[in-house]
C-alpha cells in the first residue's frame, strides 16, 4: 500500500458536472484497490498560463492509498478523459488530515469577492465571473489597466535592482 | 539580504509562499540570495516546479 495525492484539473466548462465526475472518479479508484482518504473541492481558479486554450481550471484534490501497480491503470483510463485538462500523482509519506493551503486561499478568495459585489465593483476584480459576456469586456479593460501597472511596476523595480 | 522564515511543512500547495521564491520573469532565487538553507531549497525546487506543471505558478512571464 502506498499514499499518494491526486490533483486533477478539470474543464472549467464542466464545473457543473463535477459531482458526477467525483462519483466515477471514486469508482475507477474503488475498481483498483484506492481508497479515498480525503477529498478537496478547491474549484475554480485562474490558471498562470493557458492549457488547451483554458485560462481556468477547476481543482480537485484527492489523498488515496492504494497498490503502487494499479496507478498506471488508473492513469491510462484518465489520459483519454476529455475533461480532464492535467493531472498528476504525487507519492506522499504521510498525509496530513488539514485543509491544503489552496483551499483556504479558495475559500478565502470567495468571502473576498462576495465582499467585493456587495460593496459595487471595485476598480480591479480579481475574480470576476467569466459567464457573463458583459462583465468580460469589463474584464479586458480592467486587465489592459493593470498590465500597464505591472509594466511600470516592473520598471521600477529593476532599476532598484540595479 | 532578508532572511526568509520558512514554515516546517510546506508543499506545492503553499502559493503564496512558493510566490517569494521567484523573480517576476518565474525564476527560481538562488539560495545565496535568499538565505534559505540547502535541504529548504532543494524542497523549494521540487515544489516550485510541481506548482509550475500544475498552472500554479508562471514557468516565465512571457506566457501568452
Amino acid at each position: 500500500m502506498k499514499k499518494y495525492e491526486a490533483i486533477i484539473i478539470l474543464n472549467p466548462n464542466l464545473s457543473s458536472k463535477v459531482d458526477s465526475f467525483i462519483k466515477d472518479f471514486e469508482k475507477l479508484l474503488k475498481a483498483n484497490t484506492f481508497n479515498i482518504k480525503k477529498m478537496e473541492d478547491i474549484g475554480r481558479r485562474q490558471l498562470s498560463y493557458s492549457i488547451n486554450n483554458h485560462n481556468k481550471g477547476h481543482y480537485l484534490i484527492f489523498n488515496i492509498e492504494g497498490n503502487a501497480e494499479n496507478i498506471i491503470d488508473i492513469e491510462n483510463k484518465i489520459k483519454y478523459n476529455e475533461s480532464i485538462i492535467r493531472h498528476l500523482f504525487i507519492s506522499v509519506k504521510e498525509h496530513d488530515g488539514e485543509d491544503s493551503q489552496l483551499l483556504i486561499d479558495s475559500r478565502n478568495k470567495k468571502s473576498e469577492s462576495e465582499d467585493e459585489e456587495s460593496n459595487v465593483k471595485n476598480e480591479v476584480k480579481e475574480k470576476p465571473a467569466d459567464d457573463d459576456e458583459k462583465k468580460n469586456e469589463e474584464e479586458i479593460v480592467s486587465k489592459e489597466e493593470s498590465i500597464e501597472d505591472i509594466s511600470s511596476d516592473s520598471i521600477e523595480e529593476d532599476s532598484k535592482d540595479e | 539580504m532578508s532572511k526568509y522564515e520558512l514554515p516546517k511543512k510546506f508543499d506545492y500547495k503553499n502559493v503564496s509562499l512558493l510566490k517569494q521564491f521567484i523573480t517576476e520573469t518565474g525564476k527560481i532565487i538562488p539560495a545565496r540570495v535568499t538565505g534559505v538553507s540547502a535541504s529548504n531549497q532543494r524542497k523549494l525546487t521540487r515544489y516550485i516546479k510541481i506548482a509550475r506543471f500544475l498552472a500554479l505558478i508562471p514557468y516565465t512571464d512571457m506566457h501568452k
